[in-house]
């Protein structure tokens, strides 16, 4: 008796689930995902160990760049539109003068009593503005505020 | 590959039905381009997306009119020139130079011996802001996490000067 040849199932994967996965984490990163703003002049961090997070919302961030310029700026279009004016209400960070910070800084508090400062120094800004910025925090009785830096790899 | 079948052929109960149909046509939908489309954007997501937030350090400083009188015993200064270079001393010794690299060991001896130690930085106003960060980073790795900031008036640099002619 000639032996019977078993028919050869095609093989076919069911590819549906994996799809649907793929879609989820689509979905899921696009609406997660964050560019970063665009900033108005490059910063080099300094390198630090410490661990601490910046918040996510509530910021104000002072910048420093590496030719001692200072900008303001504040995470929220309401209070830039109220203390830079409505016409730099979508710029993240506005070129300010040292003279304005004390003042600047008391109208963000204002609108928002919940912001949190932050000093973003470039590691090359020199140290005397650096400690003019923290006098006037100091005056206007910001006593707490971050530091930002890079992680140190070693 | 991925495909979608919405109306399969249904060859064999044809011959039950009575009335003659038309055969519907399977409709296939070849779905390959798509999710090889979903694919791209997926890694691009994933690739983009930055879960980290920078590492910032938090400082809390004392209101301005408040001042603690200090032993001379317990006061370690450290005083940072423009060229980034550091002296340190206690109390009213003269200053002494001494390597960034060797600061956090010599700095966790010290608060080691006398934990009551109260640390002043005294940077340069010319000096760069990299240098504050650092050493406030090595002070908080020697496990000093109180030290005061203060000014540079010149009389500390004279007496800088003095220690390095």
């Amino acid at each position: 008796m000639p032996k019977i040849k078993k028919a050869r199932i095609a093989v076919k994967i069911d590819m549906t689930p994996m799809v649907d996965v793929a879609f989820l984490l689509l979905t899921f990163f696009m609406l997660t995902t964050q560019f970063r703003p665009p900033e108005e002049v490059q910063i080099v961090l300094p390198t630090s160990h410490s661990a601490y997070k910046l918040p996510e919302s509530d910021v104000m961030t002072i910048t420093i760049s590496k030719d001692n310029r200072l900008f303001l700026g504040v995470d929220n279009q309401y209070v830039r539109s109220k203390i830079f004016g409505p016409e730099n209400r979508l710029r993240p960070e506005v070129e300010i003068e040292i003279k304005q910070l004390g003042n600047l800084m008391m109208q963000a508090r204002m609108a928002n009593s919940k912001l949190r400062t932050v000093v973003k120094g470039d590691r090359d800004a020199e140290y005397g503005i650096v400690e003019d910025v923290m006098d006037i925090l100091q005056k206007a009785l910001i006593t707490k505020f971050n530091l930002v830096t890079d992680l140190a790899r070693d | 590959m991925a495909s979608v079948d919405t109306a399969a052929p249904r060859g064999h109960d044809k011959k039950k039905k009575k009335r003659r149909k038309m055969r519907r046509l399977g409709v296939r939908i070849d779905m390959t381009p798509m999710v090889d489309v979903a694919f791209l954007l997926l890694t691009f997501f994933i690739y983009t997306t930055t879960m980290s937030r920078p590492q910032t350090m938090e400082i809390n400083m004392p209101p301005r009119d408040v001042s603690v009188p200090v032993a001379e015993t317990n006061l370690l200064t450290l005083r940072v020139k423009e060229d980034g270079s550091i002296y340190w001393n206690m109390g009213f010794e003269k200053p002494e130079k001494i390597e960034f690299k060797g600061l956090r060991a010599f700095l966790a001896e010290k608060i080691g011996q006398n934990p009551k130690l109260i640390t002043l930085l005294k940077i340069d106003r010319k000096g760069k802001y990299t240098m504050m960060v650092d050493i406030m980073d090595e002070f908080t790795l020697a496990g000093i996490s109180r030290f005061s900031i203060a000014h540079m008036e010149d009389t500390d640099k004279k007496i800088l000067e003095k220690v390095s002619s």
